[in-house]
């Protein structure tokens, strides 16, 4: 209560046990033409015209990069469909019809070893680039632009944090593929040239602890060591989880590289190793269903997979009647949706399915649980009060801006303020 | 076809509630409650009684008076719709206030005077700030110190009108004749500390107390450190007191302060009332060290022997600066640290060079 509040229930447990369906043939796929980084897009294709496995279909276009969009099925162009896409918004979607053969596309060869070895920063880039690869940590900023940094690099970390609750798709991409994990932090280590390497993941996965050190045997010419961080939320914020696991301390607004740090979420590193070694796009990835409002399974999917299909395959929604509030993402800072038809796509992690739950908001009681909790140590309860009376001045000096919308002050709140949209309103606010 | 409601981030609530942390303070109360009925029996009964009569009541009927109806025919519809934001707070809020005003009043007290102290808290101090959350003055201690200074005469004159603010009789005697060590030999520190002495009905039972202060503090529905703070401050501006005054017994003069009067209730159960207090750890810092310092000003230089809620009343008058967002940070800065053991020093030496009238 009046406290500081670091713990918050996660809910993995139990979705770690449930089976991972494997659900990788989708008849049709679906690829947003914009995205939320990119506003707009373009495709490459005509109706009927036949795509491989990792043709590139289109281009999205952001305000200071282009991001390639790749098939992820062999098949036919079929046409567009208007689909949601990770951010909530309706975009237009192309689609292909799934002929289930799978067939690669020509470029798809595997690099040699050799190969790898005489590959220089550039290359990396480029090769990179070229996959469209993306910060799968949920952030989608494009990988590249990190890598290209002039400043020296010291270490490059891999976050294996995943602290929201209900995600698992980290965890579970720790647990069976270690070895991609790691190969991607070297090619990334190579690619900035960093001395060092550093998976962080939270400390009470011993089991993934053990597993990521057996692994690291294989590799004891690189400098690469598994640092565990605490349990704590939000300790996946990559300043939190810098400070925590090689103890430098970044203040915000920086950039990592000045400090000499480079972060990637350790799925986006596996995406680095297919890039690199087998010159693949991401083609699949791991969503997770779960709430009290659905059936709750796990799933291997291919991307632009629609999540109505995965609903319905894990056996659709319960209660109907009850309404229900859809996130795509985590229970603290995902995305709030209102229709199913979600076209999976690389950072698409998870759908969360919760009966409505109306809260009452009390008064303000001052307790301050909302102060004392804030990872960025502003004080929320001050922010609200000088947004109720629109006071510009006084949310410059209460430095709302630094807030990251981790969502605890709502969430520690006795009186069930909705703070965390107090701290958006006061940014938009602010901004006008 | 499935209904999807519109919601922003986080979905996900703590398992805490306000009514909870009221809840905890009334539970806390209990040892105090008991101890005051098992001591004043049915007079503390009936005063407990009619301080919550009254303060729940009237909260009640400003509550209704300050929303506007919603337009309906009947009659009983438009009270109703006055009601519709009323919750469970509105009664557990005003709960706490009046079992803590209860505790502060001498069991002999006049009704009216109860019924006077109680309708000041609730009405003046809180209802017509704006209600729950929104009042700047603990309630219990404006209700208090209303009837101290209106109705005066109760609470002099015979001995069962205890003495003149907070305080018990230990402190009058303290002034009165006995002097320290003097005193000790009416009211041993045992007897302080259990609770054995006349005073105010809350505030005589130091164990009692302690037991509802260590399980607010598990329970983690009061701040420790306005409570520390408070405590620490007291502790060692009475300790410079004791040691200028009586150098073979300033252990036991330290003491003796401590457990007499009103000090140990409202460090408990008032200074930590969350509504009045600053929002930051260095500002509860603060805040704690005023009221500690206030308490020792009146107890050693006022006219009155005892003035915890006086301290407290105003302490809550510099939360706002505390709080003014220019300066206030929730980070324990090295600056907050050195200026807290300054203030503390200065303080101190106000104190040794003061007391005894021989600077």
């Amino acid at each position: 209560m009046i406290a500081k509040t670091k713990y918050i229930p996660d809910g993995k447990k139990e979705l770690k046990e449930l089976p991972i369906v494997h659900y990788l043939d989708a008849n049709y796929v679906y690829y947003p033409v914009t995205s939320a980084r990119c506003p707009e897009g373009e495709t490459c294709v005509r109706g009927g015209q036949f795509v491989k496995v990792g043709e590139v279909v289109g281009t999205r276009k952001g305000a200071f990069f282009e991001q390639p969009m790749h098939a992820t099925v062999s098949g036919e162009v079929v046409g567009y469909e208007k689909h949601i896409d990770n951010s909530g918004k309706v975009v237009d979607c192309l689609i292909v019809k799934n002929d289930k053969k799978y067939e690669l596309h020509e470029s798809i060869v595997e690099r040699t070893d050799d190969e790898i070895a005489a590959l220089n920063k550039e290359d990396y880039i480029q090769i990179i680039k070229d996959a469209g690869l993306v910060g799968l940590g949920g952030s989608a900023f494009p990988t590249y632009i990190k890598l290209e940094t002039k400043d020296p690099i010291d270490v490059v970390i891999a976050n294996g944090v995943e602290c929201e609750p209900n995600l698992i798709a980290d965890y579970s991409l720790m647990m069976n593929n270690p070895r991609e994990i790691i190969k991607g932090l070297i090619y990334a280590m190579n690619a900035s040239g960093a001395k060092r390497g550093v998976i962080a993941i939270k400390k009470k996965y011993k089991e993934i602890e053990e597993r990521l050190k057996f692994v690291l045997q294989e590799f004891t010419e690189f400098d690469i060591k598994v640092v565990t961080v605490g349990n704590f939320y939000p300790q996946g914020w990559e300043l939190a989880m810098i400070r925590n696991a090689l103890g430098i301390k970044i203040p915000q607004g920086e950039l990592l590289s000045k400090y000499g740090v480079l972060n990637f979420n350790v799925s986006t590193l596996q995406s680095i190793y297919n890039a690199v070694k087998k010159r693949l796009p991401v083609l699949e990835r791991l969503f997770t269903i779960s709430g009290d409002g659905v059936q709750n399974k796990n799933f291997r999917a291919r991307i632009g997979t629609l999540i109505t299909d995965l609903v319905e395959l894990a056996g659709g929604y319960t209660n109907e009647e009850a309404p229900k509030v859809m996130i795509l993402g985590g229970p603290m800072m995902g995305t709030n949706i209102l229709r199913d038809d979600v076209v999976m796509t690389h950072t698409t992690t998870s759908l969360i399915v919760m009966n409505e739950k109306i809260d009452k908001e009390e008064p303000c009681v001052h307790c301050a649980s909302c102060v004392y909790s804030c990872p960025v140590e502003i004080q929320p309860v001050q922010i609200m009060n000088a947004y109720k009376v629109r006071d510009k001045e006084m949310l410059k000096v209460l430095e709302v801006n630094k807030c990251i919308e981790c969502g605890l002050c709502s969430f520690v709140c006795p009186s069930k303020i909705h703070l965390t949209e107090y701290m958006r309103n006061g940014k938009r606010f602010l901004a006008k | 076809m499935m209904q999807a409601v519109k919601q922003t981030s986080p979905y996900i609530r703590k398992d805490v509630s306000t009514k909870r942390m009221m809840i905890d303070v009334l539970i806390a109360l209990i040892p105090v409650v008991a101890f005051s009925i098992y001591r004043f029996g049915g007079d503390a009964i009936l005063r407990i009684l009619v301080s919550l009569v009254v303060m729940i009541g009237l909260e009640a009927l400003v509550f209704g008076i300050m929303h506007k109806p919603a337009k309906a025919d009947k009659w009983m519809d438009r009270v109703k719709s006055r009601y519709a934001e009323y919750t469970i707070n509105n009664i557990t809020a005003p709960a706490v206030s009046a079992v803590i005003f209860a505790m502060l009043v001498p069991s002999k007290l006049p009704i009216y005077a109860v019924v006077i102290g109680a309708a000041f808290g609730i009405v003046i101090a809180k209802m017509l700030f704006g209600g729950l959350g929104s009042n700047i003055f603990n309630v219990a201690a404006a209700g208090r110190i209303f009837i101290a200074l209106a109705v005066t005469n109760m609470f002099d004159g015979s001995y069962l009108g205890v003495d003149l603010v907070a305080g018990g009789t230990a402190l009058t005697s303290l002034r009165s004749g006995l002097g320290f060590p003097g005193v000790l030999n009416s009211y041993s520190l045992i007897e302080l500390f259990f609770g054995n002495v006349p005073g105010a009905m809350g505030e005589i039972s130091a164990a009692a107390i302690l037991i509802g202060a260590v399980y607010l503090l598990i329970r983690k529905s009061a701040d420790y450190r306005v409570m520390l703070s408070t405590a620490l401050t007291f502790t060692v501006l009475m300790l410079f007191a004791g040691i200028k005054l009586y150098p073979d017994l300033a252990l036991e003069y330290v003491l003796f302060h401590l457990f007499s009067g009103g000090l140990m209730f409202g460090m408990v159960f008032m200074v930590t009332d969350p509504v009045t207090s600053p929002v930051t750890r260095p500002g509860r810092w603060l805040y704690g060290l005023l009221v500690g310092v206030v308490i020792v000003l009146i107890r050693l230089f006022g006219a009155y022997p005892e003035g915890v809620a006086f301290a407290i009343l105003f302490a809550n008058m510099f939360v706002p600066l505390i709080d003014y967002p220019k300066w206030a940070t929730n980070k324990i800065k090295p600056a907050f640290i050195v200026s807290y053991i300054v203030l503390l020093v200065v303080f101190s030496l106000v104190v040794f060079f003061g007391v005894g009238g021989t600077v």
